[in-house]
């Protein structure tokens, strides 16, 4: 998540003469640590070592042994250019160079001469927006680890009230969705028949859990008998089939692709590829694809488990049992996908289930984040960018109509943002990184009282997070008393966090004069 | 000789880099390092040498300095050489060079006197 404590930001710095690398560092170096790169064979040796550490790339273009551009081309064939950011100094002015340039993922352009103010402004929007994007990610990527998670721990509950009613572990269900998974996966890399990808396959095995919830709908003294059914008995059995679809058919979400692979699951996870099975007799491929898969995970987990009236067969036997076709026939191509996930299979059912639950949600996360990093122009992280610069766009707009001293203070990195009039009044800049350790703000309030407002800001809550404050200020180079109202800023994390403060200082003659 | 009247001399403009750099010890920290600034030698050497590519860069590098100095007249003729160097006109490169080297010595000798005050 957002990186805490007082970060200081590294800058490289590549450009071939020593006075413009100079002239750069004097301007950034009270905020951020310099490297210098004398030319473009320097500077990419530096990122290949440091590119972890590099915060922002100041890149000038004509430089002898590599240029400028020969920089930007190893950043892109690394993918350097994804995490750090490029600005390009140059006293090229030409077109077609800085469209170059852009085209090759510079994020802006500052022209010499050099101008300290817009030097330094370019280069915090840049690393801000960047660290804006990081977090913004990371944001996006738990959550959707948090919704696959609890997706999973929903059915996976679901499924052992299931299997609880059953006297079973609960392992059952786990062990058909493992398998239910690395068959399908198997079979989609033998055939595009079924139209299988990784979301149907993520669906289908989620579905496979609920194959036995029509059991709760036996009688219990039946569903538990220790010896064997009568006939009777079992035809009361074989009716869990059509009820778990009948369940199906009768929640309220009947377009949900996971409600249908349920329902299909659940009627005909009992049919035999050769018509002999049941309730409906189908034959071949008139059983869907997620029945079937989850028919031969099934019976395969009836024999590699113990039961009262058996025990439990070792994985070769049960194998050398459904291929002998004696438990029931399967599609030939299935049995295929069987015998050649035959190590995963062993594998994998070996591994503690809490893990593989959370293993799962994991893999689906980085697959779905992946996905949306294809759709960059549409993607959430975007979308979510654009609109946090619009609302600072109007965030500025207000604060440069506003006459009074208005201030925003952020904890990371620790910067002091001022309304243009405040700035002007205070003798300060719009913006100062780590204001504590300013000496112009030292001289305008001491530090004991900046102090004093920190603490009591620290120690309001997202509940009542507004303070007021009396203190004195060098306002417009005179010591007066002024009057603070401030509020806190706290993040939307469970344990909420002390991001920084916005608010206004008034002057107190003029609040009297306003009462 | 004040940082102004050096500036004068050299035909730059101080007010525009001062604007720029926000102090005038920031300025006088440059100017007295243009003094070892080696792109002019470069310039001058790679054209008597012929080697009209590293004379390029090292006058791409020279205009690049003046104008971060705001050396406006130095800026001037260290950007034409440029360009006739980057269109490859070598023969317009060579009448221009004593225009930049006349410029240069004029900086270079303004910037002596006022570290010497």
């Amino acid at each position: 998540m957002a990186p805490k404590g007082e970060q200081r930001y590294t800058i490289l710095v590549a450009d071939d003469s020593e006075m413009n690398r100079s002239i750069l560092r004097s301007m950034l170096e009270e905020s951020y640590d310099i490297i210098e790169a004398e030319d473009g064979l320097q500077a990419v040796a530096i990122l290949q070592q440091r590119e972890q550490e590099i915060s922002l790339v100041l890149l000038d273009i004509v430089m002898p042994n590599m240029d400028g551009f020969g920089v930007l081309s190893a950043m892109n064939k690394y993918n350097w250019i994804d995490s750090v950011p490029v600005i390009m100094i140059s006293a090229e002015s030409t077109h077609t160079f800085i469209e170059r340039a852009y085209d090759m993922g510079v994020t802006d352009y500052i022209s010499r001469p050099f101008d300290m103010m817009v030097v330094r402004r370019r280069v915090i929007n840049t690393i801000m927006l960047y660290a804006k994007q990081r977090r913004l990610t990371a944001m996006v990527n738990e959550q959707i680890y948090q919704k696959e998670r609890v997706n999973n721990l929903m059915i996976s509950i679901l499924s052992h009230i299931v299997e609880f009613r059953n006297e079973e572990s609960g392992l059952h269900v786990l062990h058909i969705q493992t398998m239910t998974e690395i068959l399908l996966k198997s079979l989609m890399r033998k055939t595009d028949k079924y139209k299988l990808d990784r979301e149907t396959i993520n669906l289908i095995s989620n579905a496979s859990t609920l194959h036995d919830a029509g059991k709760i709908c036996i009688p219990s003294e039946i569903l538990n008998k220790p010896g064997k059914f009568t006939k009777e008995e079992f035809e009361i059995m074989k009716g869990h089939s059509q009820m778990g679809a009948d369940m199906m058919k009768g929640v309220p979400f009947q377009d949900e692709p996971l409600v249908k692979y349920a329902y299909e699951i659940c009627r005909w996870h009992h049919e035999r590829y050769d018509g002999r099975g049941y309730p409906d007799g189908l034959v071949g491929e008139e059983i869907p694809i997620s029945a079937q898969v989850v028919s031969l995970a099934d019976v395969y987990d009836a024999l590699t488990s113990e039961r009262v009236y058996k025990p439990a067969h070792p994985h070769e036997k049960a194998l050398a049992m459904i291929l002998n076709g004696e438990c029931g026939t399967f599609q030939p191509l299935l049995l295929e996908c069987l015998v050649e996930s035959s190590d995963i299979i062993q594998r994998e059912m070996a591994v503690d289930t809490v893990v593989r639950v959370d293993q799962r949600a994991m893999e689906n996360t980085a697959a779905e984040a992946a996905e949306m990093m294809q759709y960059e122009e549409l993607s959430a992280p975007d979308r979510t960018l654009r609109i946090l610069e619009q609302e600072r766009a109007i965030h500025h707009f207000f604060n440069s109509l506003s006459e009074h001293v208005l201030f925003e203070y952020t904890q990371t990195p620790p910067m002091l943002t001022l309304s243009p009039v405040g700035a002007r009044l205070l003798g300060l800049e719009e913006a100062t990184v780590d204001p504590y350790h300013n000496e112009k703000v030292k001289q305008i309030v001491s530090p004991d009282q900046l102090a004093g407002l920190a603490q009591l800001l620290q120690d309001s809550t997202p509940e009542q997070p507004v303070v007021e404050y009396d203190c004195d200020i060098c306002l417009n180079g005179r010591t007066r008393p002024v009057h603070i109202i401030s509020r806190a800023m706290w993040s939307a994390d469970e344990k909420p966090q002390y991001t920084g403060a916005i608010g206004k200082v008034v002057e107190y003659q003029e609040e009297e004069e306003k009462h | 000789m004040t940082i102004q009247e050096c500036y004068a001399t050299l035909g730059g403009d101080y007010e525009e880099v001062l604007n720029r750099l926000y102090s005038e010890a920031l300025v006088r920290k440059f100017v007295g390092k243009f003094l070892t600034d080696p792109s002019f030698q470069l310039l001058e050497d790679s054209m008597h040498a012929g080697n009209y590519e590293e004379a390029f860069r090292a006058a791409h590098t020279l205009k690049g300095v003046s104008q971060n100095l705001s050396f406006t007249r130095l800026y001037q003729s260290s950007h034409e050489i440029t360009e006739a160097l980057r269109t490859k006109n070598y023969d317009l490169a060579a009448q221009l060079l004593p225009t930049v080297e006349t410029d240069y010595a004029l900086t270079r000798a303004a910037i002596e006197t006022f570290q010497h005050m």
